[in-house]
């Protein structure tokens, strides 16, 4: 058994997890034959696991140590169902990459980009302004946000409370859309609320955010806001209700509603997701907004309440599970503009400013750092409280603690001190049970 | 001058109103209070609405005030800060999370943290039931009295007529 482990632990080294992602930016597209569906992401895929390289190293440890073979000929079922499908996808996923809004290949290169100097001046004094990134790096956009909030106001000094009247008038919006990620909120367990390993093999980036909330997908179709203001001025409805005016005046046909949650829905379906942030003098309210996104690929990503064999004992956040589907709009341009005009018209100011950054024009050494930390496997994966996990496999019960993503107590001895992180990726292998 | 002596009425009537709740003082059958027989010799408010309780040996406890508490809603998780860390005033100590929301707790004065609230681990709740009581988040040793008598910190009276003052 320990022989076994070594190998496969050999091949698991958690590089993986911090790898950064390719600057190689995919470029989107509205969809021509738009796939419209309505699923829960949460549902388990059989087939999300096809594309495993280690496929035949897995099952061959399957067939190992389970009883009997039976299970193991649906894991070499080849992907030709659903080729139609796929092959429509994969004609759109092309279309898509021919050219984007905010493309870089399509004019938007000739878009001033903002610089970080600049960008350091214009967050920390007062004034208004609205952001777009051309960015879709997951963890450029996430470290960007986080700039912005900690130094909005800085030069005149808004954390004093004495000085509140100084954020009056500089509210900021920001837009951003990443390339494929699932992004966790700040006190959630990774592998309570993620196949880790459906995301890794589909090229999904895993992030923890700073904001509090659940569990989403991000992918090209789906389109981030973002808004910042004083802290007294902090309504967690304020922004969402304002995105359902603007959109029912731009298509009052169109069947949007605010939940209970303060979520944004289309006929019932959630098309949005929120979480905020809450600090010294400033807030965000940061939400997703699928408009194109392939939601038929997000399946197998996120965890379902409850898996069989396994049971979590852990305090920490749990999602809040939705089925989701794409608000039909053309593009996420169009989205953002909607945003941008309605957002004028609220604050009555026509002259908010309107400037772009990207990766390579507006980098800072703050933002740097914070793009490590989200990249960092200590923030990842090791953040949160200590929890317990029982996993009931096919002839025996095993319990594990894990603190600070180490597992201190096992009732299989071998496991402890493993990081749970590469428990995870064995668990398949070794326990026939996704944990 | 209908509507100005309007306005003044109910600015009284909120007065009273606070007066009356008077919600945001500190909960006296609690260990913030009990810790010494005669209660704390201080308390004092923030305007990120934590509150500090100091003691005659220099102990001190932090939470946040009921104002906060309810604006939160129903707390979910905090992160509990690790004792044995010294943290300068500012510093943030602590996250609660609540409806979607990661807020954040600052240390009102310079200290080194010693204990925090294990109980809020399993029961996150208390932060709504009973934010300055059983709630509490950090016990921390004051490293300078004095810093008490920064004027940033306020009274029971000056922080609930800053609300007032926030909500007209």
């Amino acid at each position: 058994m320990c022989s076994i482990l070594s190998q496969i632990i050999r091949r698991t080294v958690s590089s993986q997890l911090i790898s950064i992602p390719p600057r190689n930016i995919k470029l989107r597209w509205l969809h021509s034959s738009k796939v419209l569906c309505k699923i829960t992401p949460f549902d388990i895929d059989a087939t999300a696991d096809l594309n495993d390289e280690f496929n035949e190293l897995n099952s061959m440890y399957t067939s190992m140590f389970s009883k009997s073979n039976s299970n193991n000929k649906d894991v070499h079922k080849v992907k030709t169902e659903n080729s139609l499908v796929d092959d429509i996808n994969e004609l759109n996923d092309e279309l898509n990459e021919l050219c984007s809004p905010y493309d870089t290949r399509c004019g938007s290169q000739n878009v001033p980009k903002i610089s970080g100097d600049d960008l350091k001046t214009l967050v920390e004094n007062s004034g208004r302004f609205i952001m777009i990134s051309l960015s879709n790096n997951p963890y450029f956009n996430l470290a960007l946000e986080d700039y912005i909030y900690n130094n909005s106001g800085k030069a005149s000094s808004i954390t004093k409370s004495d000085n509140r009247n100084s954020f009056v008038n500089s509210e900021r919006l920001m837009f951003y859309i990443n390339d494929k990620c699932a992004v966790i909120g700040k006190n959630q367990t990774i592998w309570k609320e993620l196949f880790m390993k459906n995301l890794y093999d589909n090229g999904y980036q895993v992030l923890r955010r700073f904001s509090g909330g659940g569990a989403v997908i991000h992918d090209l179709g789906n389109v981030n806001y973002s808004f910042l203001t004083s802290r007294e001025d902090f309504r967690r409805e304020f922004f969402n209700e304002n995105i359902v005016k603007w959109l029912r005046e731009q298509n009052p046909k169109l069947n949007i509603n605010l939940n209970e949650r303060g979520d944004i829905t289309l006929d019932g379906y959630k098309v949005s997701g929120s979480a905020f942030k809450i600090g010294r003098g400033k807030s965000y309210h940061h939400g997703t907004m699928l408009i194109n996104s392939r939601i038929d690929k997000f399946k197998g990503l996120l965890k379902p309440d409850e898996l069989p064999n396994v049971k979590w004992n852990c305090n920490s956040i749990n999602s809040v599970r939705s089925e989701i589907t794409n608000l039909p709009l053309t593009s996420t341009k169009q989205f953002i503009d909607i945003c941008i005009d309605g957002y004028k018209t609220h604050f009555q100011d026509s002259n908010i400013p309107v400037l772009y950054c990207d990766e390579s024009d507006t980098m800072n050494i703050e933002i740097r750092k914070v793009m490590n930390k989200l990249m960092s496997y200590e923030w990842k994966a090791t953040t949160g409280p200590p929890f317990e996990v029982q996993i009931n496999t096919i002839d025996t019960q095993l319990t594990l603690t894990v603190e600070k993503g180490i597992i201190i107590k096992s009732t299989i001895p071998i496991f402890i001190g493993m990081p749970f992180q590469e428990f995870s990726r064995l668990s398949k292998a070794l326990l026939q049970t996704d944990v | 001058m209908f509507s100005v002596a309007r306005t003044a009425f109910q600015k009284n009537s909120l007065k009273l109103f606070l007066r009356c709740q008077s919600t945001n003082a500190l909960t006296k059958t609690q260990l913030p209070f009990t810790y010494t027989a005669s209660g704390p010799s201080l308390i004092k408010y923030t305007t990120e609405h934590e509150w500090i309780a100091a003691h005659e040996d220099g102990t001190a406890f932090i939470g946040i005030t009921k104002y906060a508490a309810d604006a939160l809603g129903d707390v979910t998780y905090v992160e509990l800060p690790e004792a044995g860390s010294d943290i300068a005033e500012g510093d943030t100590i602590s996250s609660i999370e609540s409806v979607k929301s990661a807020s954040e707790i600052y240390q009102p004065i310079a200290g080194s943290l010693t204990e925090a609230n294990q109980n809020l681990e399993n029961s996150p709740q208390l932060i709504n039931e009973d934010p300055l009581g059983a709630g509490w988040i950090a016990k921390i040793k004051i490293k300078d009295a004095k810093d008490l008598e920064n004027p940033e910190l306020l009274s029971l009276e000056q922080y609930e007529k800053s609300l007032a003052e926030d909500n007209h």
